[in-house]
């Protein structure tokens, strides 16, 4: 894996931390990096997972906890999807749009493949089924990050889209990632994989923005304050719905506050 | 070690090294090799990147995590304070610092 290197390894090799800043920032907001990066676990994975990946028994009330479950994350998706796209509007630089078009198309594959998913447990309609089934605290917040997407207010559909919704689903799949069946695991692998992107493009983003102009905290964290309570409050209902003991619910949540401590939000 | 795409990187030394604390004599330097079954960056830079296992995880001394996604960021060289590491699968910038346990960790500048 990592071994010291003899002189003859090649020792004087170049590493990759001694880029320019710049030259970095550049080349990870690219779609060429996007795309190579996908390539990686994309190919060969139909509707996320490897052909013949078996699904392991359920009972009925798992099977409709599991699709309440995937509901609520389709309705995250589905605002994540909306949002990133109307957001390429009104995005402030180049980087950003070729970013949030990059997050447009992960945001519409994990809908399709959720979607495929639900199918698979027998959902006949899923499109439709999902906004009965999912949350209603998660519907709330779509409607609120669509209304600062509709304002073109920049901070607050970044902050709202890939800060508070993008670090608590980031959260939330890798909980349920441990307990699900094997074909859901891996679709939820799969996706964790494009939310390192997302989450880490709001919290620099944001970070940036805030180090310039710090009068935008106290908004922020009024926003913050009124999102906090729906995303968790959805959150907290999927992780008890997949099976995650009240003990660990916390443990979960703590990556989220990180996050927004970082970026200087407290408690 | 597989020879690394050197088009577009600075020499290690250069850049990163003026922003480092330069003290504690020569440091060893680590064949990285793409072995690792990390894929959620181009092929080129999979060798400096790894999955983390948890707290369980012993982290050699070119190893640092990254405080935003959690992935175990790798470095051709030993890593010291002040270092700068790129995150490329969250695209962060970070400085490695010494933490209250007193090891090293990766602390996130926007």
């Amino acid at each position: 894996m990592t071994r010291e290197a003899a002189p003859s390894d090649g020792a004087d090799a170049p590493d990759i931390h001694g880029r320019d800043p710049g030259a970095f920032l550049e080349e990870v907001h690219s779609f060429e990096f996007w795309f190579q990066s996908v390539e990686g676990y994309l190919s060969e994975h139909p509707y996320g997972v490897v052909a013949g990946t078996r699904s392991s028994d359920l009972t009925a009330s798992e099977r409709d906890a599991l699709i309440s479950v995937l509901s609520t994350y389709c309705i995250g998706e589905s605002a994540a999807l909306e949002g990133a796209s109307g957001m390429i509007r009104f995005a402030p630089n180049r980087h950003a749009k070729i970013f949030l078009a990059t997050q447009c198309v992960d945001e519409a594959r994990h809908l399709e493949i959720l979607l495929h998913r639900l199918r698979e447990l027998g959902v006949d309609d899923p499109e439709n089924s999902i906004e009965s089934f999912g949350h209603p605290s998660l519907r709330e917040f779509r409607r609120r990050l669509l209304e600062f997407v509709d304002a073109r207010d920049w901070e607050a559909a970044l902050f709202a889209q890939n800060v508070v919704l993008e670090s608590m689903e980031f959260a939330v799949f890798h909980a349920h990632q441990q307990t699900a069946d094997p074909r859901t695991a891996q679709i939820l692998e799969g996706i964790l994989k494009d939310e390192r992107r997302h989450m880490g493009f709001g919290e620099n983003t944001i970070g940036r923005l805030l180090d310039r102009k710090p009068s935008t905290r106290a908004r922020l964290g009024e926003i913050r304050q009124e999102l906090d309570a729906l995303v968790f409050g959805t959150f907290e209902e999927s992780l008890r719905a997949v099976g995650q003991s009240a003990a660990e619910r916390p443990e979960v949540g703590r990556l989220y506050l990180d996050t927004v401590a970082r970026l200087g939000f407290g408690a | 070690m597989t020879a690394l795409d050197s088009a577009g990187f600075d020499p290690i030394d250069e850049e990163a090294g003026r922003e480092s604390a330069g003290t504690g004599g020569a440091r060893r330097r680590f064949a990285l090799e793409d072995d690792t079954g990390f894929d959620e960056v181009p092929k080129k830079y999979r060798r400096f990147y790894r999955k983390w296992r948890g707290p369980e995880d012993e982290l050699a001394p070119n190893e640092v995590v990254c405080p935003v996604c959690k992935i175990v960021i790798r470095s051709a060289r030993e890593l010291r304070e002040g270092d700068r590491v790129y995150c490329m699968p969250c695209m962060s910038r970070l400085v490695v610092v010494r933490g209250e346990s007193g090891r090293l960790e990766a602390t996130v500048r926007y």
